[in-house]
């Protein structure tokens, strides 16, 4: 049977559909009016996605390790692997040979300043969309401390065992992170007394930062090591943030360069928040 | 041909969004995008019998805006374009061969991705992966559309040898 072309009625329902639709689209991208309800959903899918996973897969499994013999090694297998995870954390931090701070005094004097008594909270990633990650330039992922704690993190720096990943931008249980690389992120850099706002490219690995030939004298080269500046409170001062990669010269003064990130957020799941205060 | 209900439809879009999301990253490093989800719902209309209602269309593209955390109202926008496009021209459809309509698809899915860049990845627009995901798009749906005439010839070279 022929199907009948939309009459005038039909068009008009159409065309009100298309307007909706793009009103609809335009409130998102000003004002973000509907991150409530995907953030509603997104730690739904979580929850529901462990409870699940609690109630269906891991009975089984424990009785499996249960009749296993080899259960308790298992048991301490799993156990040394989160502890050496938080060790590589630990150990970024403190160790002088990694250099996470330009100087040693400054981790120390960083604690003592905003009474910290806990260098970062351990987290596990609970969704990272890979997908949105490669294509666009939304870099976002959300994490949950694995100690239950009733700090808002909201602010806080977010670290893996490579250095910063990005910034909690909101705290409803589960933790929203903005990576470097997201395109609304922003990051005060510094290199060879030299400050820079470096932008996230929207590419994964890449930041970008445009500079004035006329302040910054001294030539960046391919390579170049720069750190965090400290400038904005989020992030501690000196932390080594990636290399130059590319140079580009918008015009006669300005250059914009690439700089590629130390960090890969799709390397280790287990990750650290610096507390904010 | 009888479309699918409203739940066998979300279940269809809910799969194929998770396909898109797995197959995704793997894709894009070839310079593809393949919207599986929008070829899913186009599909879906063009094989339907009757003409799809624009509400529903809408519904189905917000709960799609929800599921895959896109911007609100983008693809409930595209399938009502689309929806309205097959609609219009699902009679002048029987005049066109296989391929002319599987380039339909593939410049369907290509304009899909286009827009949905602007919006979503703006600053790394790429013309490359338009053009790559265009002749991947269109192979993939001509692959689809010949797939019963192979098979049928399959089956019948298979019967010759029992």
């Amino acid at each position: 049977m022929a199907r009948v072309a939309p009459s005038s009625s039909t068009k008009a329902l159409y065309f009100l559909c298309i307007l909706l639709g793009a009103i609809l689209l335009y409130v998102d991208i000003t004002y973000k009016s509907f991150d409530t309800i995907k953030n509603t959903y997104i730690s739904t899918t979580i929850s529901t996605k462990f409870l699940f996973k609690k109630i269906t897969i891991d009975p089984f499994i424990y009785l499996y390790e249960l009749s296993s013999s080899k259960s308790q090694l298992i048991n301490k297998n799993r156990n040394l692997q989160a502890a050496l995870d938080k060790s590589y954390l630990e150990n970024f931090i403190v160790s002088r040979g990694d250099k996470f701070f330009m100087d040693d005094e400054a981790i120390i004097a960083l604690m003592s300043k905003y009474e910290i008594d806990q260098i970062f909270h351990a987290s596990k990633i609970k969704l990272f969309d890979t997908t949105k990650y490669f294509c666009c330039d939304t870099h976002i992922m959300y994490i949950d401390v694995i100690s239950s704690s009733d700090i808002n993190f909201t602010g806080s720096a977010v670290i893996n065992s490579e250095g910063i990943l990005g910034q909690v931008i909101s705290d409803n249980g589960v933790k929203e992170v903005l990576l470097l690389t997201d395109t609304s992120h922003y990051i005060p850099l510094e290199t060879e007394g030299y400050f820079c706002n470096a932008k996230g490219s929207g590419r994964p690995g890449i930041i970008s930062c445009t500079y004035s030939s006329l302040i910054w004298t001294n030539p960046v080269s391919n390579g170049q090591k720069i750190y965090s500046s400290g400038l904005g409170g989020i992030y501690p001062r000196g932390i080594p943030i990636g290399y130059v990669q590319g140079i580009t010269n918008i015009d006669e003064t300005n250059i914009k360069i690439d700089i590629k990130l130390i960090t890969n957020p799709l390397k280790v799941s287990m990750l650290g928040i610096i507390e904010n205060q | 041909m009888k479309a699918p209900g409203i739940l066998k439809t979300i279940l269809l879009l809910f799969l194929a969004n998770y396909l898109e999301s797995i197959t995704a990253p793997a894709f894009i490093k070839i310079y593809v995008a393949w919207p599986v989800t929008f070829l899913v719902f186009s599909g879906l209309v063009y094989i339907s019998s009757k003409n799809i209602n624009p509400i529903y269309a809408f519904c189905l593209g917000i709960f799609v805006d929800l599921i895959s955390n896109s911007l609100f109202g983008l693809n409930a926008m595209l399938f009502c374009l689309f929806s309205y496009v097959i609609n219009s021209y699902s009679n002048t459809f029987k005049l066109f061969s296989y391929l002319q309509i599987c380039i339909f698809f593939g410049a369907s899915s290509v304009f899909f991705i286009g827009l949905s860049n602007l919006f979503l990845a703006i600053e790394n627009f790429s013309y490359l992966i338009l053009f790559v995901s265009f002749f991947f798009n269109t192979g993939l749906a001509l692959l689809i559309a010949m797939s019963p005439i192979y098979r049928i010839s399959v089956n019948r070279r298979l019967s010759e040898y029992d």
